[in-house]
């Protein structure tokens, strides 16, 4: 049975208190739940994750540097071919350390300059085709999601795409247009607008149903509040998902069409043009490092992309929101 | 009714770990099931009615935990139990479960007959033919036309109703003593809702076991309950015969929770419902958890929380208002309505 | 069954058609020098547009493309340009097909037996070490590129364990490293999306109630989530033969296998117009034949397609 209540303690109770309490009708909202904004609630998961916040540092940092290196005191051009003064000969292979950093290559050149100077030059790559692709991928989604007649037609185009193994688009593509920067660019585009569109296509044509289901409209919050409140945050963070991971996957890209001869010319220093030269002598050991350098930032740079890029996901998606 | 007690759960408090911080979802409920009875757990979504009866068969989310109280079954203290090996004796076999939707209850892949057939071979150490020829019987008796060849079929070739009573098929196969239902209807059209309960209703009869509904719909309730438990915030508040809580509720929660009953709206008015949000399980709660969205609490109701007074031997209700201390307080006047007509039809 | 597979089958066709002829008419863009090799820079005008018209690629594009397709129907491909001069590309393509198609199958088998072990692996042990590894191991093989992770599987392979830089058919020693990079990104992706399934299944309701039937843990896996969980994998066979056909286009070149993919680099390098094209349309009828082989194994698992998505785009 049920435990009767402690007889001296009750009567300890003082009589006062049995008086109606002031009734505060918002009381009983406050002791809920706290009032909830996507956004915060994104970032502060975002940055909750300690990994997150070492990632974003080092990227920051990383970028910051990158971008400002050319201007610091006592750094060379990466294109400058170094001639030693006292034999007139090139300085060949000079390893780490000393005069030369990160050692010079095999024509010469200053390595450490020229890491810098080809990391700029991927993400310039990388940003825009990461920029490109979400224009064009929202411009098409957004077409193909409202525009009932184009549906098909779309569709149809989607899966020839979508069909044609990727690597083999591009190479055709980068083959077809002369190698350059901007070839790089559209080739890589024209490969990766299609995810994106399909995506946004798909959230349209949910939001466009529910505008000719009369039965939701009637019963449902407002479309336009939903589209505020839900689509565009989550468009948004996808979006953002996407650009983010599209840059590891640009540099890789570059890389390889550098190995096969379709990337930037030589003259460019680009991460793929410094790997591809590494590669060349990586059989030898002490010329290693030519191939090691340029890959370890190569490396740091697409992880932390990709492992932002999936954590910022992660903390958008309102499913992970307590 | 008969009244040997067959679980006794005393105290329970149960905590979940989320992102590092802590929560409490039951904070020290207690409750008797006696043999063969038919009890409903009602109660807010989110007052705790799931994770109450989860314990019961040991199968709370990872994160959660029970912290203290004791469930008493069958001689044994149930929150004793830590491995899934003395799980596995109990699960199905003396407790069983059916969760609210159907459509999803079922593996879509495996067909049906083979899921129920997993229960007998398991409990009842069936060899497989043996539990094909069961299983077409248990089909059977839960009113599934041709089992036979619907037992060979998937999930999807079920209507939702059939497919409930597929899943009931499952759960009273290797008889168990008690059969939880939670909110075993919810998500079926009116007319298979009454159909359900009716099966289970005429199952608990020829198998003899002791039935916990757990639902928001007091037409349920009203239905199939021989008593009921009312549930707010992780507590049960007040407990009773399904005619002493609905002719006489004496907690202002019950009041509110009838109050927002269909039924006894009044045509032209608004449906009434209960004003605020429950109280955020994360926080420490002082006092009478309800108070916070009580219109009339005492000011008591903020610094102690009101132990369980009883009204009658089976009645029982946690709230100051039964302290002979407290001012009279009438009960709204929907609930005063319907004990007024329920008063005439008696006399 | 047959009906669904049949259905599926001339969907496949319809798309081979429109995929082919696409890819034949973005051939018409390729650079003309590509079909004279050496010589363009010593003809005049005059002996190039004699070339193109002698090798009818002055038509309008629709007799083009016919004569494309019956020539296709005959099982000509046309003649390479500057590759092999004159020889016919099936001549050129025969001999090479058993090592691309040696090596794609080994990689899509072992990427499959392990990537999906791994992942179910993963599930069962979520947030413990062999989760954080797996996952280690899969962040990195999709954040650093193939094409840089590979060179580092070729150099200490080789330098580590002495193992040959480069193939040869005669010594099976120089098997193992194309083999094992081949199926390296193939495991990492089996392997993230087989966990990421596991896990899913095991959040749904069908798991709770075969716990609370009293299954075991060990019996709801076997029995209900991993069989589950294979389902949706199949979809994944053909995105995994999509990425094969990448990475065998890079490690055959790699590793100098005298396979499909490495002859593409081969030719787009010495720019041979007639044989990239026969090489992109027979790289791009794999991609549809995966996608065909994964929706029918799609079928094959789970009956309900079959019967609900009878019409079966993805
Ligand atoms: N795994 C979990 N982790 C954290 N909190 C949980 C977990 N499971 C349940 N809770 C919390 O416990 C409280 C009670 O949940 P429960 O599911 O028992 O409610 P309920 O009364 O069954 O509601 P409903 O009627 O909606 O089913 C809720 O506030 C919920 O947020
Ligand atoms: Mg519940």
């Amino acid at each position: 049975m049920m435990r009767a209540p402690d007889a001296e303690a009750m009567k300890a109770i003082d009589s006062r208190l049995f008086e109606f309490a002031d009734y505060d009708a918002s009381a009983g909202e406050r002791a809920g739940y706290s009032n909830y904004s996507y956004w915060r609630s994104t970032l502060g998961m975002f940055l909750a994750k300690r990994s997150s916040r070492l990632f974003l540092w080092m990227l920051g940092i990383l970028l910051l540097f990158t971008f400002v290196q050319p201007f610091l005191p006592g750094q060379r051009d990466p294109t400058t071919i170094f001639n030693d003064p006292a034999t007139g000969m090139q300085y060949r292979n000079v390893p780490p350390g000393g005069q030369f950093w990160l050692g010079t290559n095999s024509i010469g050149q200053d390595l450490w300059a020229r890491i810098w100077s080809g990391t700029r030059t991927s993400l310039l790559i990388g940003l825009s085709v990461g920029l490109a692709e979400m224009l064009i991928g929202i411009a098409f989604g957004a077409l193909w999601g409202y525009v009932r007649r184009l549906d098909r037609v779309m569709t149809e185009i989607y899966n020839v795409l979508d069909n044609i193994p990727t690597t083999v688009l591009l190479m055709l593509l980068a083959y077809i247009m002369k190698p350059s920067f901007q070839t790089m660019v559209i080739a890589m585009c024209s490969v990766g607008w299609l995810g994106l569109a399909r995506f946004v296509r798909n959230q349209i044509v949910i939001i466009r149903d529910r505008e000719y289901n009369l039965a939701s409209r009637c019963l449902g919050t407002p479309t336009r509040r939903i589209i505020a409140k839900n689509l565009l945050p989550y468009l948004v963070s996808v979006i953002m998902l996407q650009t983010a991971l599209s840059i590891p996957g640009t540099i890789g890209w570059e890389v390889f069409l550098t190995y096969i001869g379709l990337g930037l010319p030589v003259s460019i220093p680009s991460l793929g043009n410094l790997v591809n030269e590494g590669r060349m002598i990586m059989m030898s050991e002490e010329l290693r490092y030519q191939l090691i350098f340029p890959t370890v930032l190569l490396s740091i740079i697409t992880i932390s992309f990709y492992v932002l890029g999936n954590a910022f996901s992660d903390a958008s998606d309102p499913r992970n929101h307590t | 009714m008969n009244s040997t007690t067959v679980l006794e759960v005393r105290d329970l408090v149960v905590k979940f770990r989320l992102r590092g911080r802590v929560l409490t979802a039951i904070r020290g409920a207690s409750l008797e099931l006696y043999e063969g009875e038919a009890l409903a757990i009602v109660g807010e979504s989110g007052s705790g009615k799931s994770v109450f009866t989860k314990t019961f068969i040991g199968m709370l989310d990872q994160n959660g935990w029970v912290d203290s109280g004791s469930i008493d079954f069958e001689g044994r203290d149930l929150t004793r139990q830590r491995t899934e090996g003395e799980w596995m004796g109990l699960r199905g076999r003396k407790i069983a479960m059916v969760f609210q939707d159907p459509m999803t209850s079922l593996n879509p892949l495996v067909p049906v007959g083979r899921q129920i057939g997993e229960v007998l071979t398991l409990h009842k150490g069936m060899t497989k033919d043996q539990a094909r020829s069961a299983v077409v019987e248990l089909l059977d008796r839960v009113g599934i036309p041709e089992p036979a060849s619907r037992s060979r079929q998937l999930p999807h070739e079920y209507s939702g109703g059939m497919r409930q009573r597929a899943v009931i098929a499952m759960a009273i196969a290797a008889g168990p003593r008690i059969l939880i239902c939670d909110e075993p209807t919810t998500a079926l059209d009116v007319t298979i809702q009454a159909q359900i309960l009716k099966l289970v209703k005429a199952l608990q009869k020829d198998f003899g076991f002791t039935t916990i509904y757990i639902t928001h719909d007091l037409g349920v309730v009203a239905n199939v309950a021989d008593r009921v438990a009312v549930m707010y915030a992780g507590k049960i508040v007040e407990t009773g015969t399904a005619e002493e809580i609905f002719y006489d509720a004496r907690h202002p929660y019950t009041w509110a929770l009838l109050s927002s009953l269909p039924q006894l709206g009044v045509k032209g008015q608004n449906l009434y419902s209960i004003a605020g949000t429950p109280p955020n399980l994360f926080n420490e709660i002082k006092g009478d958890a309800f108070a916070p969205r009580n219109p009339r609490a005492q000011k008591i109701d903020f610094e102690y929380e009101p132990p369980m007074f009883e009204v009658s031997p089976t009645h029982h209700a946690a709230t100051w208002l039964l302290d002979p201390r407290s001012p009279k307080v009438d009960p709204p006047p929907a609930i005063q309505a319907m004990r007024a007509r329920y008063q005439g039809r008696a006399s | 069954m047959l009906r669904y597979a049949f259905k599926r089958l001339s969907q496949s066709l319809v798309t081979l058609f429109i995929v082919v002829s696409f890819v034949f008419l973005l051939m018409r863009l390729l650079p003309i020098e590509g079909y004279f090799g050496d010589r363009f820079q010593k003809m005049s005008k005059e002996a190039i547009q004699a070339g193109l018209q002698k090798m009818g690629l002055l038509d309008p594009w629709y007799q083009q493309l016919g004569h494309f397709y019956s020539d296709l129907l005959r099982g000509d491909l046309g003649v390479s340009n500057i590759y092999r001069r004159d020889v016919p590309i099936t001549k050129i393509l025969a001999p090479r097909i058993p090592y691309s198609v040696g090596f794609g199958l080994v990689a899509v088998v072992v990427a499959m037996s392990v990537g999906l072990t791994m992942g179910v692996s993963m599930a069962k042990h979520k947030d413990r070490i062999q989760d954080r590894l797996g996952t280690f191991y899969i962040v990195f093989a999709h954040a650093v590129p193939l094409a840089v992770y590979l060179l580092f599987v070729q150099l200490y392979g080789t330098s580590l364990f002495k193992l040959p830089l480069l193939f040869d058919k005669y010594q099976p020693l120089s098997w193992i490293l194309p083999g094992i990079s081949m199926s390296l990104n193939g495991i990492a992706f089996y392997a993230m999306w087989m966990r990421r399934y596991m896990v899913d299944e095991l959040s749904k309701d069908y798991v709770k109630l075969a716990r609370a039937k009293g299954l075991s843990s060990g019996a709801i896996m076997v029995r209900h989530v991993m069989r589950n969980a294979y389902v949706p994998m199949a979809q994944y066979l053909p995105a995994a033969i999509l990425t094969t056909i990448g990475g065998s286009i890079y490690i055959e070149s790699l590793y100098s296998i005298p396979g499909m993919g490495g002859l593409l680099v081969d030719v787009i390098q010495r720019q041979d117009n007639t044989m990239v094209q026969a090489l992109v349309l027979i790289f791009s009828s794999i991609g549809i034949l995966g996608l065909f082989l994964g929706d029918l194994l799609m079928a094959f698992f789970d009956p309900r397609i079959r019967l609900v998505k009878g019409e079966g785009s993805r």
